[in-house]
């Protein structure tokens, strides 16, 4: 695999975040470049989701910035980053559960419908050939993600897994330049975390998408990642390639415990 | 057979206005999770809004045009309506992102509270009434087929038209528009909405407003047949059942229950109220209700609940 990794696209300088007296993360600094796997490790409870959360817009960090190309942003919220360009999927997911796949998907595609409601409403002109032209993305994506038999499916209805995949394609159809998946593999059997490595492989190769992973799986972080960044008790203890963190005395001690 | 009729057709307008009102609670269920309590509230401060803005703009502009003065009236209280809706989202749910359904709940009973006040203290508290021109005189139909012909209100049958149009409008608005995929999209999960960019703040906005028209709407074919009083906030309470026979999700639900709970009413008022002593009808439709919950809680067109466990 030949990719070429480009310049910094999204740089964390210092952030910090507390929770009245807990402090979720200290002076965390990272930055992905564009085009990169990056991924946040760390034990249960190290951060990563607060960190993700920061960039995302969830929550608004005590201190520090977030500089998304060339734009810093302190005080956003999810529809501001969404329109910025960055998609996130969900840990505990946070699908549309009464809606089919399709509209699930489609949703994801909310920032980019143009014509009015009226047109829309009764489907005629420029509005029918807009949807048409979402609709194939969407199905692009269907197909990308191999759930073209839940189609029409309520999300609820759908295995774990196969819900995953949904809230990937969602992401997905928002044409996101970073796409933040926020433990994509938690709860998969064996089989299904491979499909899922091959998707995120996939995403990050086809349509170029810079990603940001979280995960407290090492084995397959280790794999498909071009760089790492491990966090521990909400301070970074290691960064860089996955086989320098490998190494890494404090990440080692992070994840195996010291001998007392 | 005519008097059957007659007493099926009566169920059925009877039917309709319950639907309306219904329709009300279903928008704003359908669109942001929370149970509007304040549904009837708002049915009684629009139909206060048009009422006395329709004896107002004659006084203060010495219009004669009644058509008009109407029009004015209706355009005056879609004003304050929408203006209402953004107020409620601005001071309340704004603040109410991602709360439990159960605290948004409780934040519409005191919505419910304050409008109620509010509306009279701004409106007058007495008896008001609607004249929008609806035709009041009854007509009798199929006479070539029944001896007599059958009784119909013409009042009725117009006040179905209109809420058949409007019916038509808002489904076609739910499942045909982007917009509507949203609304549904942020009723599932705030947070994965606003995490692909659905304006949560506005979404709100569009769907208070449009259940502040069918409050309009309902109020005015309420307050014209009625009168525009404070027992109008009751109606809500009627809607209730239908709500819960036709799903809490439905359009059509809220339509069809509607017309089944008006129909079941009047019907066994007249056919099994004489076996039990009558008053049939004040109970009707919350015995229909129960046997619903019991059978099918999730109502006839409801989503399936589902629980993953």
């Amino acid at each position: 695999m030949s990719k070429v990794i480009g310049d910094v696209i999204l740089d964390v300088k210092n952030i910090s975040l507390r929770f009245g007296g807990v402090k979720a993360l200290t002076d965390i600094s990272f930055n992905v470049k564009e085009h990169e796997i990056r991924s946040i490790i760390g034990p249960n409870g190290a951060g990563k989701s607060s960190m993700l959360n920061c960039i995302n817009g969830v929550y608004t960090p005590s201190e520090g910035s977030i500089t998304f190309r060339g734009q810093t942003f302190d005080h956003m919220n999810s529809r501001q980053v969404a329109e910025m360009g960055i998609a996130r999927t969900f840990q505990n997911l946070a699908l549309f559960k009464g809606m089919s796949v399709i509209d699930n998907i489609m949703s994801g595609r909310n920032l980019k419908i143009k014509s009015n409601l009226l047109l829309q409403a009764l489907r005629i002109g420029p509005a029918q050939r807009e949807e048409e032209a979402h609709r194939e993305k969407v199905e692009h994506i269907i197909d990308f993600l191999e759930i073209q038999a839940f189609r029409k499916t309520p999300v609820g209805q759908l295995p774990y897994g196969l819900q995953k995949r949904v809230d990937l394609g969602r992401a997905l159809a928002m044409e996101p330049q970073v796409l933040l998946l926020d433990e994509p593999m938690a709860g998969m059997n064996l089989e299904e975390k491979q499909d899922m490595c091959r998707f995120i492989l996939d995403v990050n190769d086809e349509f170029g998408t810079t990603i940001v992973l979280i995960e407290h799986d090492m084995g397959v972080v280790m794999d498909i990642s071009d760089r790492v960044v491990v966090l521990d008790y909400g301070k970074k203890i290691g960064d860089g390639a996955p086989d320098e963190v490998r190494n890494n005395e404090d990440v080692i001690r992070a994840y195996l415990g010291t001998s007392h | 057979m005519a008097f059957f009729l007659e007493t099926l057709f009566g169920g059925l307008m009877a039917g309709m206005l319950y639907s309306l009102v219904a329709l009300g609670f279903v928008l704003i269920f359908k669109a942001s999770g929370v149970f509007n309590f304040a549904q009837g509230a708002m049915v009684l401060v629009a139909a206060l809004c048009m009422a006395r803005f329709a004896e107002w703009i004659p006084a203060w502009t010495g219009l004669e045009s009644k058509l008009l003065s109407n029009i004015l009236a209706f355009a005056v209280s879609v004003v304050f309506m929408f203006l209402l809706a953004w107020v409620i989202e601005r001071l309340v749910l704004r603040h109410l992102v991602n709360q439990e359904g159960v605290t948004l709940l409780m934040a519409t009973l005191g919505i419910t509270y304050f409008i109620d006040g509010f509306g009279q203290t701004l409106f007058g508290s007495d008896i008001y009434k609607i004249d929008v021109g609806m035709p009041k005189d009854p007509v009798f139909v199929l006479d070539g087929i029944f001896e007599g012909g059958v009784l119909v209100n013409q009042e009725d049958v117009v006040a179905a038209l209109i809420a058949a149009v409007l019916v038509a409008a808002l489904s076609l608005f739910f499942q045909k528009t982007g917009t509507g995929r949203a609304l549904r999209a942020v009723a599932d999960d705030h947070q994965a909405a606003q995490s692909i960019g659905i304006p949560l703040n506005r979404i709100w906005v569009i769907v208070w407003c449009v259940a502040g028209i069918t409050a309009l709407v309902a109020g005015i074919i309420w307050g014209s047949k009625l009168g525009v009083q404070f027992s109008l906030t009751t109606v809500a309470l009627r809607a209730l059942p239908v709500i819960i026979l036709g799903g809490l999700t439905s359009v059509p639900g809220a339509i069809i229950g509607g017309l089944i709970i008006g129909v079941g009413e009047k019907l066994s008022e007249v056919y099994l109220g004489p076996l039990v002593g009558g008053g049939i009808e004040i109970w009707f439709a919350y015995m229909l209700a129960l046997v619903f919950l019991l059978f099918r809680p999730q109502g006839l067109f409801g989503e399936k609940i589902i629980d993953r466990v």
